[in-house]
């Protein structure tokens, strides 16, 4: 199954998304949240993004999230470091994009669906 | 000739297609290769798309007219059907 990642300047931000998308997507899905610098403060981590993606990686693929500038940039770092990449940065909104890839991944999607379902947020209408 | 089906069905009174229900009712219709769409007051989306389904803002009581096309197409239908009459 796929695993979702979920990056936010803000701790609690990113647990309640994740939260929020678990609650929809039901317990089978791996969605781990990398929010805050670790100290408390309003920022993004390298080493929290990283180990996220670990948790998250079922070994069928990771889609990532994240919320405004810096984060994607922290993101993107991880991602260039990383050998084996099946990890996919979504380019999308952050809380729609989650919910929607959860949601795709929660039927055993492939990868390759789970990443469409999420960047679907680019166009999506909410009226 | 790809088999194609139509169903009507209404929400239950109290629930609306919304957030669990509706991740339910997607989750459901991926599990079918059929292309299926959800229509409900005259506005139509793709059954698969949660995002989509969302944005039709069905509330509790409401028609849906679920139409499908492809080889497991009545076979999905049935399975929408039992999973709105599931909805509580």
């Amino acid at each position: 199954m796929v695993g979702i990642v979920v990056v936010s300047h803000s701790a609690e931000l990113a647990a309640g998304l994740a939260d929020l998308a678990g609650q929809m997507a039901g317990p089978d899905v791996r969605i781990e949240h990398a929010g805050g610098t670790g100290n408390g403060a309003l920022g993004t981590d390298e080493g929290r993004v990283r180990d996220a993606i670990r948790r998250a990686d079922g070994g069928d693929g990771v889609v990532i999230l994240g919320d405004l500038g810096s984060a994607i940039l922290t993101i993107r770092h991880v991602l260039d470091s990383r050998a084996n990449n099946h990890a996919t940065l979504i380019d999308a909104p952050i809380v729609e994009g989650t919910v929607a890839a959860a949601v795709m991944a929660s039927a055993g999607s492939t990868l390759e669906d789970v990443v469409r379902a999420a960047e679907e947020a680019r166009s999506a209408r909410k009226l | 000739m790809l088999a194609s089906s139509e169903t009507v069905v209404a929400l239950p009174a109290d629930v609306a297609l919304h957030a669990r229900p509706a991740a339910q009712f997607v989750r459901t219709a991926v599990g079918f290769s059929a292309d299926i769409a959800i229509a409900v007051n005259g506005r139509q989306a793709d059954a698969k798309s949660l995002l989509a389904v969302l944005a039709l803002g069905a509330e509790g009581g409401t028609e849906l007219r679920l139409t499908a096309s492809g080889e497991d197409a009545p076979r999905a239908l049935d399975a929408l059907r039992d999973c709105i009459a599931a909805f509580s």
